[in-house]
C-alpha cells in the first residue's frame, strides 16, 4: 500500500507545483522581460544548486527515518545538525594550530562534527530508551539546547558568526562529467552530493533487506513481537537513534564544510530549520528514503528558485511568499492525500525490559 | 494520518500524568537546580577558553574569566534588583503564561500544539492592524475603552482561527497536529511579513515595521516607573484567567472531557466524549489564548508589529512543561522563565556573557522535566543508601 500511497502523493504534489508555476506564468507573461529571466534561471546551474541545497535536508530526513522506524520520535534532529555544523567549523579553525592543514584538516573536521552529533544522539537515546523520557519534549529540548549552546560557544570563541573556513569544492568524475546536462549536475559536484547519492539507495536497501533494517522496522511496528523473538528492543532502538545521529551529523557537517564554510549564530543559526524540513520531507515521503529525498529536493528547489529570482530581481512577488510555498504544498499534500503510514509503536517507550 | 502516533503519545502522557503533584513539584525543582549546575560548569568551561584581562575566579591555580556564582547573582539582580528589572521580569512572565496556556490546554487533551508561535505572530498583526484602522475614528476618553477591547478581541479571534485550522485538519483529515502546527508556524511568519510589506509598512523606518498603534490603545505602566512596559492590571487579569482555566479544566464538563480524552482516548470515546469537538475546541481555545498574548505584546510592549518577534510561543512550551501543564503551575514557571530572560539580558549587558546561556538553561530544564524516571532512580538509590547508613551506624 505504501508504494501506491507515495506515488499518489507525488502526483498530487507535482500537480500542485505545476499549478503554482502556471499561476506564476499568469503573473509573469512568457514574453515579458521577467518571463525570459525566469526561463534563464531554470538551467544547469539551478539544477546543481538544488542538489547542493538538498544535501542537509535530505540527510536530516534519512536520519529521521531510521529513528522513527525504530519507534523513537526524533524532533531533535535540527539540534544534531546545529551541533555538527558548529563543531566542524571549530575543529577546522583549530587544526592548523596543530599542524594539520589542507583537505586532511577539512575531512578530520567533518569526521569530528559527525562524531559529536553521534554523541548527542547517544545522550538522547539513553534518555528516551533507558529513562523513557517523553520523546517529543526531549527532542524539542535537544533542539532548544543546541539553539542556545551554539550561539553561546560561537560568541565566546568568535563573534556572531564564525570566520570562514575552506570548503571541499567540487570533485569532477572524469569522462562522465562531460556528458551534456547530466554531467555538470551529477558528476561535477561537491563530495557531499555524492555522499547523498550513495546514502539514499543504501538507506533504502538497509531498511528493507538487511537484518538490522528488518529489526528496526519491527521495533517501530511491534516491539513486543521482536522481544518475543529474542531481540533486545532497547538495543535496536539505540542503533536506530545512533544511525540517525550519524546521518544528521553528515548533513550538518557537510553543510558547513561542503557548502557554506561558516557558522552563523544569529537567530535560527545557519541551519535555519533544515532539520525540521527534513522531518516534513520524510513524512511527505511516507518513511521511504527515496521519496523523502525527493521531498527534500522539493524544498531545495523552491529555496533555490527564490534565491535566484531575488538575485536578479525578476519577480514582483515577495521572497517570503515564495519561501512559504513549499510548506503550503506539503501541508495541503499530507492533508488531502492521507494515509501517512506511521510506525505503530512510534513514541511508545518499551516497558518490557529493565 | 492514522491514530497510531497520538495513541503512542497518549501512553507517554498517561505515565506522565501518573506522577503525584508532590513528585512533580520535586522533579521540576530538581530539574531547575541541575540545570543551573550544568550552566555553572558551562560558564567555567567558557571562562577557561575565553581570554580576558581580569580573571574573575582562581581555582586550583587556573584562572577563569567568569565566576558562576557572581554570574547568577548578576542574573538575580537583573531580574529582581530594581523596579525596572522587576517590570521586565513580570512582563515576560505575563506573556509566557499566555503562550504556556496555549500549550497546556491541548496537551491535557492529548494534543501537541507546537503552533503557539504562529498564532502569536498573526494575532499580533491582527491587533496592530485593527488598532491602526480604528484609531483615527475614536478620540477622547472613550478611545481607550473602545480600542483596548477591540485590539484584544482581534488578537484572540485571529489566534483562535489559526488554532482552528490544525484542529479541523486533524479531525476531518487526520493530519497530525505536531506537523501541521510546525508548518503553520513557518507559514504564519511568511504571511505576516508579506502583508506588512505590501499593505502596512511604515515608510519612515527601515525594515518591515508597521506604524505605531494609537497612544490610547497602549497599556500604561502603573505602580512601576514610566517607560517600563508592564501593566499591573494586565497581570491581575492574567492571574484571573489562569484561575478561570483551572476552573475550566477541573470543574466543568468540557474540562472533564479534555482530561479524560488526554488520559484514555478509547475510554473517553466509549463513555460518550465527542472526540472531534473536544479536539477542535481545545485547539481554538489555545489559539485564542496565544492570540491574546500576541495582542498584549503589541499593546503593552512594542506598540507595533515588526519582524523578529521574540520566540515566546516556543518558550511557552518550556514553561508549560515545567509547570506540569497545570494552569496554576504556569505562574511560578512563568516567573522563573521571565526572570531568566531579564536576567539573561542583564548578564549580557553587564558582564558580556552571551544571553544564550539562558536558552541552554531553558532546554536543560525541560529535558530533565521530561525525564522524571531519572530522578526517581536517583531518589531510590539515595533512599537505599539512607537505609543502609543507620544500619552501618548500629553495627559500628
Amino acid at each position: 500500500m505504501s508504494a501506491t500511497a507515495t506515488a499518489r502523493r507525488w502526483v498530487f504534489a507535482g500537480a500542485l507545483v505545476l499549478a503554482v508555476l502556471a499561476a506564476l506564468r499568469l503573473v509573469v507573461p512568457a514574453g515579458s522581460v521577467p518571463g525570459r529571466m525566469l526561463a534563464s534561471v531554470l538551467d544547469v546551474g539551478y539544477a546543481s544548486s538544488v542538489l547542493r541545497l538538498t544535501v542537509p535536508i535530505a540527510f536530516a530526513a534519512l536520519g529521521g527515518i531510521f529513528a522513527e522506524r525504530a519507534g523513537v520520535i526524533n524532533i531533535g534532529i535540527e539540534g544534531f545538525l546545529i551541533v555538527s555544523a558548529l563543531t566542524t567549523v571549530i575543529v577546522a579553525r583549530r587544526l592548523p594550530w596543530a599542524g594539520v592543514t589542507g583537505p586532511a584538516a577539512l575531512w578530520l573536521a567533518f569526521l569530528v562534527g559527525v562524531l559529536v552529533s553521534v554523541a548527542v544522539a547517544a545522550v538522547f537515546a539513553v534518555l528516551v530508551v533507558r529513562y523513557r523520557s517523553n520523546q517529543v519534549i526531549a527532542g524539542l529540548a535537544v533542539w532548544l539546547i543546541a539553539l542556545g549552546l551554539a550561539p553561546f560557544i560561537t560568541l565566546t570563541l568568535f563573534d556572531s558568526s564564525s570566520p570562514t573556513i575552506d570548503t571541499f569544492g567540487t570533485w569532477s568524475v572524469p569522462l562522465l562529467s562531460e556528458l551534456p546536462v547530466v554531467g555538470p549536475v551529477l558528476f561535477d559536484a561537491s563530495p557531499t552530493v555524492y555522499m547523498l547519492l550513495v546514502a539514499t539507495p543504501l538507506a533504502w536497501y538497509a531498511l528493507r533487506y538487511t537484518r538490522l533494517g528488518r529489526r528496526i522496522r519491527a521495533c517501530g511496528e511491534n516491539p513486543k513481537a521482536l522481544a518475543t523473538g529474542g531481540v533486545s528492543v532497547s538495543r535496536v532502538r539505540y542503533a536506530g537513534v545512533l544511525i540517525s545521529g550519524v546521518l544528521a551529523g553528515v548533513g550538518g557537517a557537510g553543510f558547513t564544510v561542503g557548502q557554506v564554510g561558516t557558522f552563523v549564530a544569529v537567530g535560527q543559526t545557519s541551519i535555519n530549520g533544515r532539520g525540521f524540513l527534513g522531518i516534513v520531507a520524510y513524512l511527505f515521503g511516507n518513511y521511504n528514503p527515496f521519496a523523502a529525498v525527493g521531498g527534500a529536493m522539493l524544498f531545495a528547489g523552491f529555496d533555490s528558485l527564490q534565491l535566484r529570482l531575488q538575485q536578479i530581481g525578476a519577480l514582483d512577488i515577495p521572497a517570503e511568499l515564495f519561501g512559504i510555498l513549499p510548506f503550503v504544498v506539503v501541508l495541503v499534500t499530507i492533508t488531502l492525500v492521507r494515509r501517512t503510514r506511521v510506525p505503530a509503536a512510534l513514541g511508545e517507550p518499551y516497558e518490557g525490559e529493565e | 494520518m492514522s491514530r497510531a502516533l497520538p495513541e503512542g503519545l497518549r501512553r507517554t502522557l498517561r505515565r506522565f500524568a501518573g506522577l503525584s503533584a508532590v513528585e512533580r513539584v520535586l522533579v521540576s525543582g530538581a530539574a531547575v537546580v541541575v540545570a543551573l549546575l550544568v550552566g555553572a560548569v558551562m560558564l567555567l568551561g567558557s571562562g577557561y577558553v575565553a581570554s580576558c584581562r581580569e580573571p574573575a575566579l582562581f581555582l586550583a591555580g587556573t584562572s577563569f574569566c567568569f565566576d558562576p556564582v557572581a554570574v547568577y547573582a548578576a542574573m538575580y539582580q537583573g531580574a529582581f534588583g530594581t523596579p525596572v528589572n522587576q517590570a521586565l521580569t513580570l512582563q515576560r512572565m505575563t506573556l509566557l503564561i499566555f503562550t504556556g496556556l496555549a500549550f497546556a490546554i491541548p496537551y491535557r487533551a492529548g494534543l501537541f500544539n507546537i503552533g503557539a508561535q504562529g498564532q502569536f505572530v498573526l494575532a499580533a498583526l491582527a491587533t496592530t492592524v485593527s488598532l491602526l484602522a480604528l484609531g483615527p475614528l475614536v478620540s477622547g476618553p472613550v478611545a481607550t475603552a473602545v480600542l483596548v477591547p477591540v485590539g484584544l478581541l482581534a488578537g484572540a479571534v485571529v489566534g483562535g482561527l489559526y488554532g482552528l485550522l490544525p484542529g479541523v485538519l486533524k479531525t476531518r483529515y487526520g493530519t497530525n497536529e505536531v506537523i501541521s502546527t510546525l508548518l503553520l508556524n513557518f507559514i504564519a511568519t511568511g504571511v505576516a511579513v508579506v502583508i506588512v510589506k505590501r499593505a502596512f509598512n511604515n515608510p519612515e523606518i527601515q525594515g518591515t515595521v508597521t506604524r505605531s498603534i494609537p497612544e490610547a490603545a497602549t497599556l500604561q505602566p502603573w505602580l512601576f516607573p514610566p517607560g517600563t512596559r508592564f501593566s499591573v492590571p494586565v497581570l491581575a487579569a492574567t492571574l484571573l484567567l489562569v484561575g478561570g482555566f483551572w476552573w475550566l479544566l477541573n470543574r466543568t464538563t468540557l474540562g472533564y472531557d479534555i482530561r479524560v480524552l488526554g488520559r484514555q482516548q478509547a475510554a473517553a470515546v466509549f463513555g460518550g466524549v465527542d472526540d472531534d469537538r473536544v479536539t477542535v475546541l481545545s485547539m481554538v481555545i489555545a489559539g485564542a489564548v496565544a492570540g491574546l498574548g500576541g495582542g498584549l505584546y503589541v499593546m503593552m510592549v512594542v506598540g507595533r508589529w515588526q519582524v523578529g518577534l521574540p520566540a515566546l510561543g516556543f518558550d511557552g512550551i518550556a514553561v508549560s512543561v515545567l509547570a506540569g501543564n497545570n494552569p496554576v503551575g504556569l505562574v511560578p514557571a512563568g516567573l522563573l522563565f521571565g526572570a531568566l530572560q531579564s536576567g539573561g539580558l542583564a548578564i549580557n549587558f553587564q558582564l558580556g556573557i552571551p544571553r544564550e546561556l539562558v536558552d541552554v538553561l531553558r532546554g536543560l530544564v525541560i529535558l530533565l522535566v521530561a525525564t522524571p524516571e531519572l530522578f526517581r532512580i536517583v531518589g531510590r538509590r539515595l533512599q537505599r543508601q539512607g537505609r543502609l547508613r543507620p544500619a552501618g551506624g548500629e553495627s559500628g
